[in-house]
């Protein structure tokens, strides 16, 4: 029980940093592992042997996710409102490679979270498709088909980003 | 062994994920380097996966917050931490800057062998196209809305399927006439609109591969936009330099009215 524990614990830095991606917001990341955990906690017997903590506990934190996800959708039905569209359009573009961190994260927001989802855990947390698969519950084709165009989305927000980066700069 | 496979963009991703077979990736490699588009799309998923990782990094690498620093003394109650709100808000917060800017993501996939390229390319002659003929005030179109019947059989015959240009009153835009262009070497149909105000927005319709299907897309470039979509063998795309969320309340009721003209019973 002690040794399931420690990976447990060892697994926190990784799985703060998924949940931070997928949420953008520290706290409410934190709060995503907190719950993960209590949650892995209570169910250590569900916890096979021979399974990477890893994967296990990624696979947790999804179910937490998406069913909270769930909840929000319906609850913000009514709230959604029109993004900003408040860019200058009258200013050329500049490429500019500027992203902060900041930037970046904000562009990832921009992605479905199923396409966020199986894109950080593939290219961020190293996992294999096999797993990924595995810990989103989807076959490796959908997975694949998540990732490219999760790629492919993210591709363009973050020319958007620097877009955007570009005009703030022109407009000083 | 594997040299007469043929590769494609999806092998880029396998490749970066490390999950291309062993005895594949020299002649992958060797693709890349005779195929510059390509290398260049895996220069780039490559640079922005390491901009994604150093985005995170500093996460996984700082110190562990108190609540989970109480947990790994054994036997901490973690249920005792106090909380802020609870962590969906944030998602739901989330969820709505999501669904406004891709409102239309409801249907299917960019299939993996779709080029990147070829998909972008109409997205980018349709917001070169409105740029062009959307600011011109004598030759906007070539072909007026009041010979709107000949324009949509001509531009229909062109293309090859029965076009419609959508009836926009509803978003304030009335149709002012189209005409036909050039997307490559395929022929592509351009219908322009204008609101009292006089903006004007377009709705690009030309050829794609056929098993290509997407979701709304939004691209940008250079201060005009356009919300595109790939199906059954054409990309659609309707362009203009307004806000995003004006842009995609008539993409959508464009894209509504045009799914219903499929319908082989309408």
């Amino acid at each position: 029980m002690e040794e399931k524990k420690q990976a447990i614990l060892a697994e926190i830095p990784n799985l703060r940093r998924y949940a931070r991606a997928l949420l953008r917001d520290p706290d409410a990341a934190d709060d995503l592992v907190q719950d993960c955990l209590e949650r892995a906690l209570s169910r250590l017997d569900n916890w096979q042997t021979g399974e990477s903590p890893r994967r296990w506990l990624f696979t947790v934190m999804h179910h937490l996710f998406i069913d909270e996800k769930r909840r929000a959708r319906r609850r913000g039905r009514t709230l959604v409102e029109s993004p900003a569209g408040n860019e200058d359009a009258a200013v050329a573009p500049v490429q500019l490679d500027v992203l902060a961190s900041r930037d970046v994260l904000d562009a990832l927001q921009g992605i479905s979270a199923d396409r966020r989802a199986a894109l950080l855990l593939v290219a961020v947390e190293g996992l294999s498709y096999a797993q990924a698969a595995t810990v989103l519950e989807i076959p490796t084709g959908t997975l694949m088909s998540r990732i490219a165009r999760g790629r492919e989305e993210l591709r363009v927000l973050l020319d958007r980003a620097r877009r955007r980066k570009s005009i703030r700069v022109v407009e000083k | 062994m594997n040299d007469h496979r043929v590769y494609t963009d999806r092998d880029i991703h396998l490749a970066l994920d490390g999950e291309l077979l062993e005895d594949e990736r020299a002649a992958f490699a060797r693709w890349l380097e005779d195929n510059p588009p390509m290398k260049a799309v895996s220069e780039r998923y490559a640079a922005d996966r390491e901009l994604l990782r150093d985005a995170l990094a500093p996460v996984a690498d700082e110190p562990l917050p108190a609540r989970f620093a109480g947990f790994s003394e054994a036997g901490a109650d973690m249920r005792k931490v106090p909380r802020r709100a609870p962590w969906w808000r944030a998602a739901a917060a989330a969820a709505i800057f999501v669904a406004g800017g891709a409102a239309g993501y409801f249907y299917g996939m960019l299939r993996a062998e779709q080029s990147v390229s070829s998909v972008l390319r109409i997205a980018d002659d349709a917001v070169a196209a409105h740029v062009i003929f959307a600011a011109e005030k004598l030759h906007v179109v070539e072909v007026a809305a009041d010979q709107k019947d000949h324009l949509v059989g001509w531009l229909s015959k062109r293309l090859g399927t029965r076009l419609q240009a959508p009836d926009l009153e509803r978003e304030g835009f009335r149709l002012i006439g189209g005409r036909l262009l050039a997307s490559g070497d395929a022929p592509a149909a351009q219908f322009m609109y204008e609101n009292p105000e006089g903006a004007r927005i377009s709705l690009y319709v030309t050829h794609c591969a056929p098993a290509a299907e997407t979701g709304f897309r939004l691209y940008e470039h250079e201060g005009a936009r356009t919300f595109y979509w790939l199906d059954e063998g054409f990309g659609y795309a309707v362009a203009g330099s307004m806000p995003e969320d004006m842009l995609l309340r008539i993409a959508n009721a464009s894209y509504r009215q045009l799914l219903s003209g499929q319908d082989p019973s309408g």
